[in-house]
């Protein structure tokens, strides 16, 4: 009797880790195409949208600051302060966001499809890790003191997400189609010269 | 192939917008309301029949849209003294008087549909904010204009 009960509890144990195997592999081919062509959107819209440099400058630069300050009146220094801040807010609020996206996509996807030593895997998490944190820092920080609690603390973040970009592009970088470059010499039927 | 050679149609007719029409605005937000107020609210398409007469409606919608994209581009890279002049240069092109101009584009904030279609919430949402900035500052300046100087 007592040898049944174990050959059970073995056989549902083993029954439960297939399941649970079977849940983990990716449904269809048709989810992962999408999923790699969100995240190739995420990673555009971080390095287009969110991270220039010259909108980092604009958001947390000075100038505009001392614009309003020279004006001297109380009502639009707050009125900008609070503007300011909520746009900071919600620029790091957004970085915050899609990082998350991209590495729940990298945990769960981009590994498979690239061969990365577990150096740069390591690396790469500890990236992530260390953007999280800095993230949420730097929300604690504007939320308590405004939006230039740490301007230079911002810009580094920016770059940090920046270069982190530019790691996982590489891995994704077989969503961007190459052009050949015998194209760049043809010429249109109207004779057109064709862009490459 | 074809799309790459309509594309150099498409560059030739927002030359021409540039070269024809555009020079006309009094600046970069007279632009960007004027290039703006060319699309469909239904459908997102740009019309412009002079264009689409020497070109074709599909060449002329995507100019539009370019210069559309480039005008919005423009303004977000003005710093905020600039977007102030930009928007008292436009106040004064409309003809309206300073207090009513102010106070419509208080409440009804016309410029949030004139940003062009697939634009970054983060950077709309800067434009927004800047734009509601100068309207204050304009409207401070007003009530200084307005407002009796004491005697000395």
């Amino acid at each position: 009797m007592m040898q049944l009960v174990i050959f059970l509890a073995v056989g549902t144990g083993l029954l439960v880790l297939l399941l649970v195997a079977i849940r983990r592999q990716p449904s269809h081919a048709a989810g992962s195409a999408g999923e790699l062509v969100t995240a190739k959107r995420t990673l555009e819209s971080l390095q287009l949208g969110l991270l220039p440099a010259d909108l980092v400058e604009q958001v947390f630069g000075r100038q505009d600051f001392a614009y309003i300050s020279s004006i001297g009146s109380n009502e639009l220094t707050d009125l900008f302060m609070s503007e300011r801040k909520r746009l900071a807010l919600m620029w790091i609020g957004q970085i915050r966001k899609q990082v998350r996206a991209l590495k729940d996509f990298h945990v769960s996807r981009s590994r498979m499809f690239t061969h990365m030593s577990r150096w740069r895997e390591f690396s790469i998490a500890l990236d992530f890790a260390g953007l999280e944190i800095r993230c949420r820092v730097l929300q604690l920080l504007m939320r308590w003191r405004g939006p230039y609690a740490a301007p230079n603390f911002a810009r580094r973040t920016a770059t940090t997400a920046g270069r982190l970009c530019s790691v996982l592009d590489q891995s994704l970088a077989f969503l961007t189609p190459g052009t050949p470059a015998r194209l760049g010499s043809e010429s249109g039927a109207d004779g057109t010269t064709l862009i490459g | 192939m074809i799309a790459k050679a309509k594309r150099a149609d498409v560059l030739a007719a927002s030359e021409d917008l540039r070269r024809r029409t555009l020079p006309y605005t009094s600046g970069s937000l007279d632009r960007l309301i004027y290039l703006a107020s060319m699309r469909d609210y239904n459908t997102g398409i740009y019309v412009h029949e002079g264009l689409a007469a020497r070109f074709s409606p599909e060449v002329a919608c995507e100019a539009l849209a370019d210069c559309h994209r480039e005008s919005f581009q423009e303004l977000t890279s003005l710093q905020l003294k600039n977007l102030a002049e930009q928007l008292e240069l436009y106040m004064r092109s409309t003809g309206t008087a300073p207090g009513d101009f102010l106070r419509s584009w208080k409440d009804l904030a016309p410029y949030r549909v004139a940003v062009p279609l697939g634009t970054d919430s983060l950077l709309a949402e800067f434009l927004f904010s800047n734009l509601k900035i100068a309207l204050a500052i304009l409207e401070h300046r007003h009530s200084q204009v307005l407002e009796p100087t004491p005697a000395a």
